[in-house]
């Protein structure tokens, strides 16, 4: 089934998400301070550090909500900064949110959401049920449900998101992402509020999606522990700056994180689940 | 969603109430087919608001000007000052007129939201009443213009001279009207329906519940907001038509901020952003006053219209009645008629994919059917 040829002009394969000498401010607080990383293609590039270090200002940065007074992000040959959110979208890169963000209705309206820049449906077609909006939405609520089998909410396809628990409700976000057949997968804090079993649960999505649908994700996460499995590489942010970055071993022993963290003298970074 | 569930059910909940609403004219006299048709205009009108300030949570106070439009664009159309053009054409190029006078609005309704828009369209409400006024070449002025008929393939929709009778029943302007105004109105439904069910209607739900997880998903916001607003104006026309067609003339003092509050009222009391809900509210808010005036002298405590100051007339008593509908449905029932509806039969429909009663040892089986899931469920 090929359904994303319907984009327009979107690479097939991952490129690199490229950012440079990005710095956003607030009104004389500086959220970021000329941040640079490179997120490979088909890796897992996990951004972490403190509360406050300015982890979701660079997600706003690099979906198109936040515009930074100076630096660029580029997504292979396309310049994202100055992109509106939903040009973003529409090249492949998806997000989820920190604090779940759903909409009214079941969890195939909210995936059929993650259709909306792959499908063409306008408002004349829709209102007369033309046959190629009622096939188009007949094909991509197929490919919805399919996904929802991938991060399992099959079951719940057909159900209001607001009955749902919480840690399905976090799977829908995730899944309403993957409906935009993204090739950036940006995850703000995947299983924040979630318990363990959940958490186990959200890891083996993510090694799932990485694994079939081959695209590179950008996590924020507060579990070290998650971030130490599932990372290629990590960079730390504290205070808006970037303190480090290599691969998760490397991160675990820098003194400058360790002092980020835990405060001068302290030997190892614990679990620093909120 | 799944409209493949529901096999035999459907049909016959659309034709039983269809075959009813075409039997009426034979049954009801012309009062009734009058209240009829105005609920008919309105509930045209209050799709189109639901659309708006239900689906896409952007308030309109100027829905009464679209409506104006609408009334005043057929009747200038198809009338002698102004280019005499069939009804037919006249009225689709109203609901053009209503759609482009949306859409010279769509600057300031793609950036502005909410309650700010509602502030943003009182405006429209006294510049058309101003236009109203003082364009008296089209639109006749304070006394308004009478409604040339409407008029398809030689058939007059008016009490001519014909004397056309089905059945027995002479058929006067208020049935022949009245087929018109279902068949409008049938159009309306059909085509919210799938405006709602369809992509713009979910891009405008998200649009309104968060407006960031709507850009990043890729709606661009501004423009699906003033698509809204031109669609609900068009509606609004279609709707300002066949209520120029009911009352056979057209006024400027009827287009006020009262009707635009009218409007509102029938979408709440119907249910935000729900279609059969805003047909229901708008039979309830135009019918009720005037099924109270009928019935005024039987009815304890309302006095007769035109009765002497300080009692309680008919117009009067249906306020205060629906203003406790709306305090009663605010309180009792946010989600409205049909919320309502919804909730007295909540298990009609058969939940497609109900999982089978777990009891949480068959969980590895279950799972293992299933081959892409790695993740298996844990329901709370």
């Amino acid at each position: 089934m090929n359904l994303r040829t319907t984009a327009t002009a979107r690479p097939e394969t991952p490129r690199p998400l490229e950012v440079e000498g990005v710095t956003v401010r607030f009104a004389g607080l500086t959220a970021l301070d000329d941040v640079s990383f490179t997120v490979a293609p088909g890796s897992v590039h996990a951004v972490i550090g403190p509360n406050g270090a300015g982890k979701s200002t660079c997600f706003n940065v690099l979906s198109g909500l936040y515009r930074p007074v100076s630096g660029t992000v580029r997504y292979g040959e396309h310049l994202l900064t100055g992109l509106a959110p939903h040009r973003i979208a529409a090249l492949g890169v998806a997000r989820t949110f920190q604090n779940i963000v759903t909409t009214e209705g079941t969890v195939g309206d909210n995936l059929m959401l993650g259709r909306h820049a792959l499908t063409r449906a306008g408002f004349v077609s829709s209102a007369l049920h033309l046959p190629h909006a009622v096939r188009e939405q007949r094909a991509h609520l197929a490919r919805a449900r399919e996904i929802a089998g991938i991060v399992g909410l099959e079951r719940h396809f057909d159900q209001p998101v607001a009955l749902l628990s919480y840690g399905d409700r976090k799977r829908v976000e995730m899944a309403r992402a993957l409906c935009l057949e993204p090739r950036v997968l940006l995850l703000d804090e995947p299983v924040a509020g979630m318990n363990t079993t959940e958490r186990t649960a959200a890891v083996e999505v993510i090694r799932t999606v990485r694994e079939q649908l081959g695209l590179s994700i950008v996590l924020v996460e507060h579990d070290m522990g998650l971030v130490m499995r599932l990372a290629d590489e990590v960079t730390v942010l504290d205070f808006g700056r970037r303190i480090a970055h290599g691969t998760p071993d490397e991160v675990r022993q820098d003194p400058e994180v360790l002092r980020a963290y835990l405060g001068t003298g302290a030997d190892t970074p614990g679990k620093e689940a909120a | 969603m799944s409209d493949a569930a529901k096999p035999l059910l459907r049909p016959a909940a659309v034709l039983v109430p269809l075959l009813v609403l075409c039997a009426l004219p034979l049954y009801l006299e012309s009062y009734w087919l009058r209240i009829g048709l105005f609920s008919m205009a309105a509930a045209i009108g209050a799709v189109g608001l639901t659309l708006l300030s239900g689906t896409a949570g952007q308030l309109s106070m100027g829905h009464s000007f679209f409506l104006a439009v609408g009334a005043y664009g057929y009747v200038y159309f198809s009338g002698d000052p102004g280019p005499g053009l069939p009804p037919v054409i006249a009225m689709v190029l109203a609901v053009l007129l209503a759609g482009a006078a949306g859409g010279v609005f769509s600057p300031v309704a793609g950036r502005v939201k909410g309650m700010y828009l509602g502030i943003a369209t009182l405006a429209l409400v006294f510049i058309g009443h101003h236009l109203m006024l003082t364009m008296d070449g089209v639109t006749g002025g304070f006394n308004g213009r009478s409604v040339p008929p409407m008029e398809i393939g030689g058939l007059v929709l008016d009490a001519g001279q014909d004397d056309l009778t089905v059945l027995g029943v002479p058929f006067g302007a208020e049935e022949r009207l009245w087929y018109f105004g279902l068949a409008l109105l049938a159009f309306t439904w059909f085509t919210a329906r799938g405006l709602l069910r369809g992509r713009p209607g979910r891009a405008l739900v998200a649009l309104r519940d968060s407006e960031t997880a709507a850009s990043v998903m890729g709606v661009p916001v501004a423009r699906y907001r003033s698509s809204a607003f031109v669609v609900s104006s068009m509606y609004a026309g279609l709707a300002g038509v066949l209520l120029a067609l009911s009352f056979r003339r057209v006024v400027p003092d009827y287009f006020g901020l009262v009707l635009s509050i009218d409007y509102l009222a029938m979408i709440v009391i119907g249910g935000l952003g729900s279609v059969a809900g805003a047909v229901a509210g708008a039979f309830f808010v135009t019918a009720l006053p005037l099924v109270m005036a009928k019935y005024a002298d039987q009815l304890p405590l309302v006095a007769a219209p035109g009765s002497p100051d300080g009692s309680l007339g008919p117009t009067e008593a249906s306020r205060y009645l629906y203003g406790a509908a709306i305090v009663v449905i605010l309180l009792w029932a946010p989600d409205g008629l049909s919320g309502l509806a919804r909730r007295l039969r909540p298990r009609s429909r058969p939940q497609p994919s109900a999982p089978p009663p777990d009891t949480g040892l068959a969980e590895p089986v279950s799972t293992s059917a299933v081959p892409v899931a790695t993740v298996k469920e844990h329901t709370p």
